[in-house]
């Protein structure tokens, strides 16, 4: 049995509110439910997507590495990192959100501003153009992983919110607030006993009195 | 609309590449300590947007990350490194989601 609404009075006005008030509940409740169901829905296609980005992500990382290898024995590790530190290739993260079932969701680009001449040519091999292109890619994919996870994880922290408050409403307010309507008109059926009672007896009494 | 920087902790080669095509911010710890104290460090930077770490790296340092991945911004990120995935990176996701969630979840 859940608690009554403390301070509510067993009058039929209060009885109208509280039956707009369960409704509303009701209401509310089937809403968020909703909700809830779209956003596991999403949850799961984003789950299926970070794996298909994942995987890319893994391919092109390893062609880079592998093409980093090629450039180091062209040229020689140490020159490949001077090289890679005078880059002057510059990447940058634009963030935007978008709205997705009311979760505010990221939305990842990079920016790079390449220079028509990154690094000199004279002292690089085709192997170092090849190796910069592919980690451009992987860099890319990165990226996109990125979004993707954090979409994920707003999702899951929107699921986590909506599903307390579908059962608050289920398991709190609308119990008690069924209680209370069922106390309300309790006591008014009560009442109109008693006045049922009271005016025969007070008949009773006129009748034995005349 | 903001334009924030990427940092990349990671080996030698993953740093080289990756500073190659233009992520400014780049570390090479010696020991897990040092791996820790960097990323709270861009962590703490407001301007970050993705951290991008190594797998082997970061299996040291994983409940630092777990914590810090509570935030949605910046975004930590794992990639394997040049010996191929270990499988680190669905640990720390699967992690998450389930305190999330409340369910393991098979990705």
């Amino acid at each position: 049995m859940s608690k009554i609404l403390p301070g509510t009075k067993t009058t039929r006005m209060e009885l109208l509110r509280l039956k707009n008030r369960k409704r509303l509940a009701q209401r509310g409740y089937d809403l968020l439910k909703e909700k809830l169901d779209s956003l596991i829905m999403e949850f799961f296609n984003s789950i299926a997507a970070i794996k298909q980005a994942r995987e890319a992500m893994e391919e092109s990382l390893s062609e880079a590495f592998s093409a980093l290898t090629q450039a180091k024995m062209i040229m020689g590790p140490s020159r490949v990192v001077e090289f890679a530190h005078a880059s002057q290739v510059r990447a940058d993260l634009r963030i935007t959100t978008r709205s997705m079932m009311g979760v505010r969701v990221p939305v990842l680009a990079v920016q790079q501003r390449y220079p028509d001449l990154p690094y000199s040519l004279v002292d690089s091999s085709a192997r170092l153009d090849a190796m910069s292109t592919k980690f451009r890619d992987a860099l890319r994919a990165i990226v996109r992983l990125a979004e993707i996870e954090t979409t994920v994880k707003r999702l899951a922290l929107e699921i986590e919110r909506t599903k307390r408050r579908v059962s608050a409403l289920e398991t709190i307010v609308i119990p008690r607030l069924e209680a209370t309507t069922r106390h309300v008109k309790l006591a008014l059926e009560e009442r109109e006993r008693e006045d049922f009672f009271r005016t025969k007896i007070i008949r009773d009494r006129i009748a034995a009195e005349e | 609309m903001v334009s924030d920087k990427i940092a990349v902790i990671g080996d030698r080669d993953t740093v080289t590449g990756l500073r190659m095509v233009g992520a400014t911010q780049h570390f090479m710890p010696k020991s897990p300590e040092e791996t820790r104290s960097k990323l709270l460090e861009y962590f703490r930077d407001p301007k970050m947007g993705l951290i991008i770490i190594t797998e082997p790296l970061a299996k040291m340092v994983e409940d630092t990350i777990l914590e810090l991945s509570e935030a949605p911004v910046p975004v930590i990120l794992l990639i394997p490194d040049r010996y191929g995935p270990t499988g680190e990176y669905e640990t720390i996701l699967k992690e998450l989601i389930r305190r999330a969630v409340g369910i393991e979840i098979k990705i």
